[in-house]
């Protein structure tokens, strides 16, 4: 008995720093509509900060390039230490919200939660390039000296955390509810001339909000570290858990937030400690697992009771392509790409592949937020699950490559479905939570199973064959194969092209229909929900076909590449490209990816090399603010290459002369002489 | 001749205010009938109760005989039963032409699927060209809802219900953000609903309209029926004059 208390009391420091991270989130989205997931590498950032003053006394400054180091003497003490690293956070907290989030305040969420995927990258990427990727030890902060009550040993440091997240929050809400602060930022939370009637400026609340969250950030950074041991990329997940403690307290609530923070923290450990005693139990993944499976079931089941500011509807759907010509338009890609294939060599050739695999993953987004305005972070791990069935099948040889890919991408269909569930119940950001809780349950609780995806060392693929035809990526000495990059293309392109024609089709405008206004979509006798669910399949076959391709592409699978981080950089990446168009996941794949084409030419050219990813990152922020709908949206435009680009086509490949229908305004309509005048029948 | 729609004791709530208390109306196979009142009578919130847009806390409707209790909304317009919003709420991502075809089609499973490999040719074309051509929308079928002006949104709202081919439709105001003339054109298509088997009920402030076309008129104030006859009861009625008529002079 006395051990699952001891358990308890060990889970407190997880559960203390989700429930730090939680009240920053709620800070933040209570006053500038922002779901910060950013705020885990702030506090890596920030532990990083403060143990690098107490070693060594240098102050450490978000840049990689020389002189990232400001020397303030020897080592130091805690107290010295840590103020200066409070200090440190206000200027950061100022720095980034002015620099990134007050351009913003006005956007679409998404737009927002991609600039602060931008955020994140660039932290990680920074911390990796000034301490490497080894995790580092911290000496203690607070008291570790152990109580012992009634028998029971309990370590200090651990009720001591607690009890700082509990003063927190009571700090939190007493201000809250009792200052003109307080108050200011309840009133602009529900409008900016709430705000103003109050007398204070909202960016300057939202300012001030913005800096008291990134020092809570900071100062759970500080405290977890000697609990938990430092490296760039695992703290920016602790972040999964902490949203679902945000979400359990619906974006609002100081109190629920922190208990449920705690909570999870809590369960973890005494699952950890189950682990032991009872055998039977799965052995991995379990503890990280669990708590996003309830998180998952909580939100699918909790019915309409999230009213929380942007959690209803105000996903503001970002603009729509409308194809013409697809059938065109893909011989002509079809055509351009083989060009590009046997122009291009060595890696730049490879690049050029797995940019033709990222347009598959981002169709699969396309489909889902483009068209139905519904939001998954779960992409990757479809994509994931997709590649692991690819590479059991590779058993069964002289299966011909296209039925092994119609399985793997239809394996991952169930999982779309499922997925689908909880967004019949909740949208917008409160969606891309849930959906990301999955994808963390997913990383801990299957991609985690040696047997399912053979461990650390991942799996081997077999080549894709037809017939006896080899198409594999490698051959003998010769690799890339531009038979491959065909393979891919016809795949792609096809996939590209049966998604712009979904797109005029009757079922399209249903998906359109439901995406612009669910209420008049079920007036016409719409049934909202498998209209979800369908998409959400639909989404998750793309999503696995991708898999299945990456798979094919890399000659092996590891479940790193399918971690829930990369889902969120996917959705960032094609959501700033644009996502409401099939233009937008090409962009995405060529431009954006980072081992896309364009990517590995500035890196060959320029050198880039070890910065790419920070410069990753500080593009897709600026792009978000530069493009809030997309930058291929801007490329439709008037002035953009879009119309030159159609223009080309319809030059090379002439439109027939027959009657279009539903074609864009300015076209040739001939469906309006088609149908006029049709003698109306009664039905009665 | 049997009731299309025999609603009865309707009753809808907004937390403790009473929007619709008890009101029963019925509408037959090809009447036009009107249901008029001042602002804030309970008009909307009595067509969000018929048609599942609100829970009803009492009551009860039949359409063509059946009960249409418990039904979800998109059910009750595949029965036949459609409706307008008076907000229009229109498909802003879709042309004119996609809003009425989207309520023509209707795809099921199967289509959903084949849409994926062999996309079909849109269904129920005459449905939405009859539907456009009543309304007069031709001109404007490739353009989209934000272009147009508030009496044309209105016109594609009503457009697209009857793109459904219903037997019954709900129009909220369809004729607000109309001038006189076409106000007036708005009214004689309505009349010849009837003859292609779609009965109506209107509720509108234009009282040149609801007086010149409808069959019978249902008056409701604070959620209850105060009167209800034929146009020229209604005109005479006192209680209608006091409670509406004389208002509406008021306001203008
Ligand atoms: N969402 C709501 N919450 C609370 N009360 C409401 C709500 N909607 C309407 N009401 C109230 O219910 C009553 C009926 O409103 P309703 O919109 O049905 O009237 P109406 O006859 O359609 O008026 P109008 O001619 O202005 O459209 C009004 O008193 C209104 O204030
Ligand atoms: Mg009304």
């Amino acid at each position: 008995m006395t051990s699952y208390v001891l358990f308890l009391l060990l889970g407190l420091g997880a559960g203390s720093v989700y429930s730090l991270l939680g009240l920053g989130m709620v800070l933040k989205y209570r006053s500038t509509g922002v779901v910060d997931f950013a705020q885990g590498a702030i506090a890596m950032w920030g532990a990083y900060v403060f143990l690098r003053l107490r070693l060594t006394g240098k102050l450490e400054l978000p840049w990689f390039a020389l002189p990232h180091e400001i020397s303030l003497g020897t080592g130091m003490a805690i107290v010295p230490a840590l103020l200066i690293t409070l200090v440190y956070g206000t200027v950061l907290g100022l720095v980034v919200f002015f620099l990134v989030y007050r351009p913003l305040l006005r956007a679409a969420p998404l737009t927002k939660v991609c600039a602060s995927v931008g955020v994140t990258l660039f932290f990680e990427a920074v911390a990796v390039l000034n301490f490497g990727t080894t995790a580092t030890s911290a000496p203690p902060v607070l008291p570790s000296k152990a109580f012992v009550i009634s028998g029971v040993v309990i370590p200090g440091d651990r009720i001591w955390i607690a009890g700082i997240v509990v003063a927190i929050a009571v700090a939190l809400t007493v201000t809250f509810r009792y200052t003109r602060f307080g108050l200011a930022t309840r009133a602009g939370a529900e409008n900016e001339m709430g705000a103003a009637l109050i007398g204070l400026s909202a960016t300057r609340i939202a300012a001030r909000n913005w800096v008291l969250a990134t020092l809570l950030a900071t100062l759970s950074g500080v405290l977890i570290t000697p609990i938990s041991s430092l490296d760039p990329t695992s703290y920016t997940l602790f972040v999964v858990p902490a949203l679902g403690a945000v979400l359990i307290g619906r974006f609002e609530s100081f109190w629920i937030t922190t208990a449920a923070g705690l909570g999870l923290g809590i369960v973890q450990s005494e699952l950890v400690k189950l682990q032991t005693v009872f055998t039977w139990l799965p052995q991995q993944g379990l503890s990280d697992g669990v708590p996003f499976l309830i998180i998952l079931v909580t939100m699918s089941l909790a019915a309409k009771r999230l009213g929380a500011r942007g959690a209803t509807g105000t996903l503001r759907n970002p603009s729509l392509g409308r194809p013409t010509r697809p059938g065109a338009t893909a011989l002509l890609a079809f055509a351009v790409g083989v060009v590009v294939l046997v122009a291009l060599h060595g890696s730049l050739r490879a690049a050029f592949m797995a940019s033709i695999v990222t347009v598959c993953l981002a169709l699969g987004l396309v489909v889902l937020t483009g068209y139905v305005g519904q939001v998954s972070l779960a992409q990757m791990s479809f994509a994931g699950f997709g590649a692991f069935v690819l590479s059991h099948l590779g058993h069964s040889v002289g299966m011909p490559f296209f039925l092994a890919l119609l399985i793997s991408a239809l394996s991952a269909v169930p999982l779309g479905i499922l997925m689908g569930l909880p967004a019949l119940r909740v949208r917008g950001v409160n969606l891309a939570v849930v959906t990301l809780a999955a994808a963390a349950a997913m990383d801990a609780l299957v991609f985690s199973s040696v047997k399912f995806t053979g461990g650390l060392g991942g799996r081997k693929i077999g080549s894709p064959e037809l017939f006896g035809l080899d198409l594999g990526i490698a051959k003998g000495n010769s690799y890339p194969r531009v038979v491959f990059g065909v393979m891919l293309l016809v795949v792609v392109i096809g996939a590209g092209y049966c998604v712009a024609r979904l797109r005029t089709s009757a079922t399209g405008r249903m998906l359109v229909a439901v995406r612009s206004n669910e209420r008049a979509a079920s007036a016409v006798g719409i049934r909202v929900a498998p209209v979800k669910l369908y998409v959400f399949a639909l989404s998750a076959f793309l999503s696995g076909l991708g898999g299945g391709l990456l798979a094919y592409e890399q000659s092996s699978v590891s479940s790193s590449t399918f971690t829930a981080q990369a889902s969120l950089s996917l959705l960032a990446l094609v959501y700033v490209a644009g996502v409401g168009r099939i233009a937008g996941a090409v962009v995405a794949g060529i431009m954006f990816a980072s081992d896309g084409l364009f990517v590995s030419f500035l890196d060959k050219t320029l050198h880039v090399g070890q910065y790419q990813t920070v410069v990753a990152g500080i593009a897709l922020a600026l792009t978000a603010i530069q493009n809030p709908d997309g930058v291929a949206s801007n490329m439709a435009g008037e002035r953009g290459p879009g119309p030159r680009v159609a223009a080309l086509r319809d030059r090379i490949i002439p439109r027939r002369h027959r009657p279009v229908v539903l074609d864009v305004p300015g076209q040739d309509g001939a469906f309006v002489e088609d149908v006029a005048g049709p003698t109306p029948v009664s039905r009665a | 001749m049997g009731q299309l729609l025999e609603v009865t004791d309707l009753r809808v709530t907004y937390g403790g205010v009473v929007a619709v208390d008890d009101v029963s109306l019925h509408v037959a196979e090809g009447e036009v009938v009107g249901l008029i009142g001042p602002n804030g009578a309970g008009k909307s919130s009595f067509i969000d109760g018929l048609t599942g847009y609100l829970p009803r806390r009492g009551g009860h409707v039949e359409f063509e005989g059946r009960s249409l209790d418990g039904l979800a909304t998109y059910a009750v317009a595949r029965r036949g039963l459609v409706r307008t919003f008076q907000s229009v709420e229109l498909f802003d991502d879709l042309t004119v032409e996609e809003n009425l075809l989207v309520a023509a089609e209707r795809p099921r499973l199967v289509t959903m699927l084949r849409d994926l490999v062999l996309p079909s040719r849109p269904e129920g074309v005459d449905d939405v060209a009859w539907a456009r051509m009543l309304c007069e929308l031709d001109d404007v079928a490739h353009r989209y809802p934000q272009e147009l002006s508030h009496g044309q949104r209105k016109l594609v709202g009503v457009a697209r219900a009857l793109a459904q081919r219903p037997r019954l439709v709900l129009m909220d105001e369809p004729a607000a953000g109309l001038d006189t003339e076409e106000s007036l054109a708005f009214g004689r298509r309505l009349r010849s609903l009837p003859g292609h088997g779609v009965s109506v009920l209107l509720v509108d402030h234009d009282m040149g309209l609801v007086l010149s076309v409808c069959d019978r008129i249902v008056v409701i104030d604070f959620g209850k029926v105060i009167a209800s006859g034929t146009p020229e009861e209604i005109r005479a009625d006192e209680a209608v004059i006091a409670a509406y008529l004389g208002g509406v002079d008021a306001r203008h």
